[in-house]
């Protein structure tokens, strides 16, 4: 098992020259990009610019898919993640990722949350109890379904389940989030809910969003990166990307003259 | 939707442009008339203060309807919100118009004590200022604000002189005291008309750059470069 030490480096997850195929596509190209701890990093850029693949980079989750290539470096707390020995599930226990459409398990509301515990081998019941409220309570979810946590979570609300999806992510206490679009099936209270959550949970955790809502990358983001054909035109604070973008890609495509 | 935003956004630049027209038409106008002592002519820019209080409003709605409506960003954002401050600018420097023109009528009984040059002179800077400003905002160019802060000092010492001489007739002979403290109040209108003419400056200078610029001389040059 790998240890990470979590110093208090300046970056968390740094990218160093990465590229990706997908067979013949060359997906990323020359990537690099620094992130900061405890902010909100939003990744925009038109459809097919890379955003979703360099998010699935953080946390292994190419792995999976046949034909996927990867050269470069992604660095978590300064090590290597793609280096020889390092064990993927490990780096995902980290590095946690909330999708696009909510994914429950059609299991219980208190055992969607305690499964991952339970992998890990918490087997203790008031334990496994503390989880379940703490991330509840963090996922800003606990009061709305505190009396039914033994109801299946199908039965929740669109919002309700993408909460539930992001406990169960910080029930096995990672220390970044991923999210991947984590709004664009939800309406607009429940995306309300979701950003206020992310403000929060920047407190706790480095987040890191792709979006394609751009209102959204600007009201939650700390920093923002624009993408376009598999590069990674600018990186900036969010204030400075959104309001006087240095690079002339960036003002067209946010003020929607192109993509 | 994208395309609907730039054609708005597109009229809207129109509507300020006429406004700032009209602003600047009041205004170089109403010191025509007193300088003539055309009372048509200042009763023309009275006429007009209604117009340029809808236009202000008007702008102002679709402003703020387009912000809700398309939430734009970077240059669009910039320009809405350069929009926004440069319609209430114009606003006032059209009311100091109507204010020149009511003093032109109300003094209009007797003939000037001294030939007017000072006042048309300034009314002649301020509205260079204006006209320079609104081709700036009309082709997003900033090269002619350059020399705004020195016009602006201009303006400003031609306030103090027509305050010191106007202050030296009035002593002399107090039946001029009237026209002469009118005067004083006209050289103050122009001279707030044309610190409004720089703010508007301030304005597309950021619409344009990103960055934000002081033309005030009593704070510092500006930095056009």
């Amino acid at each position: 098992m790998v240890k990470y030490k979590m110093g208090k480096e300046e970056y968390i997850i740094k990218t160093k020259d990465l590229n990706l195929w997908y067979g013949d596509k060359h997906a990323l190209i020359d990537v690099n990009l620094n992130m900061k701890p405890n902010k909100v990093t939003a990744l925009i850029g038109p459809s097919g610019c890379g955003k979703s693949t360099l998010i699935r980079c953080f946390n292994r989750m190419n792995d999976v898919i046949p034909e996927c290539k990867i050269k470069g470096q992604v660095y978590y707390h300064e090590k290597d993640i793609y280096e020889q020995g390092v064990d993927a599930v490990e780096i995902r226990k980290k590095i946690g990722m909330v999708f696009q459409k909510p994914n429950p398990f059609p299991k219980s509301i208190y055992e969607n949350i305690a499964y991952g515990p339970r992998v890990q081998g918490i087997n203790n019941k008031k334990k496994l109890d503390e989880i379940v409220e703490k991330s509840l309570r963090n996922a800003a979810l606990r009061d709305e379904v505190k009396d039914r946590l033994n109801d299946s979570a199908m039965g929740l609300s669109g919002g309700q389940q993408q909460r539930l999806c992001i406990a169960r992510a910080l029930a096995i206490e990672p220390d970044v989030i991923l999210m991947d679009e984590p709004c664009s099936s939800l309406d607009p209270i429940a995306t309300a809910k979701i950003e206020d959550l992310i403000g929060e949970l920047k407190k706790k955790y480095t987040v890191i969003i792709v979006t394609h809502n751009m209102q959204q990358a600007a009201r939650v983001s700390d920093y923002t990166s624009y993408m376009y054909l598999g590069k990674m035109i600018e990186y900036g604070q969010t204030k400075q990307i959104f309001e006087n973008p240095k690079e002339e890609l960036t003002e067209k495509y946010i003020t929607g003259r192109f993509g | 939707m994208v395309e609907k935003f730039h054609r708005e956004l597109d009229q809207l630049r129109i509507e300020v442009i006429k406004m700032g027209e009209l602003a600047e038409d009041m205004l170089q106008r109403s010191v025509e008339a007193l300088k003539k002592q055309d009372n048509a002519m200042a009763e023309w820019v009275l006429s007009k203060k209604c117009k340029i209080a809808d236009m202000d409003q008007d702008i102002e709605t679709k402003t703020l309807q387009m912000l809700t409506l398309y939430q734009p960003m970077a240059i669009d954002l910039r320009e809405i919100g350069c929009i926004f401050k440069m319609i209430t600018y114009l606003a006032r420097i059209g009311r100091y118009a109507k204010d020149i023109a009511k003093i032109s009528i109300e003094i209009s009984d007797r003939p000037h004590f001294k030939k007017l040059i000072s006042i048309p002179h300034m009314s002649e800077i301020v509205c260079g200022m204006i006209d320079d400003a609104l081709i700036s905002f009309k082709e997003k160019d900033i090269s002619r604000f350059k020399d705004f802060s020195d016009r602006d000092n201009d303006v400003d010492e031609l306030r103090y002189s027509i305050f010191r001489e106007c202050l030296t007739y009035m002593i002399e002979d107090p039946k001029v005291i009237t026209q002469g403290t009118h005067y004083i109040m006209i050289a103050r209108y122009l001279e707030r008309c044309a610190d409004h003419a720089c703010k508007i400056a301030e304005k597309i200078y950021y619409m344009v750059k990103g960055e934000h610029i002081d033309i005030d001389p009593s704070t510092q040059k500006c930095n056009v470069n």
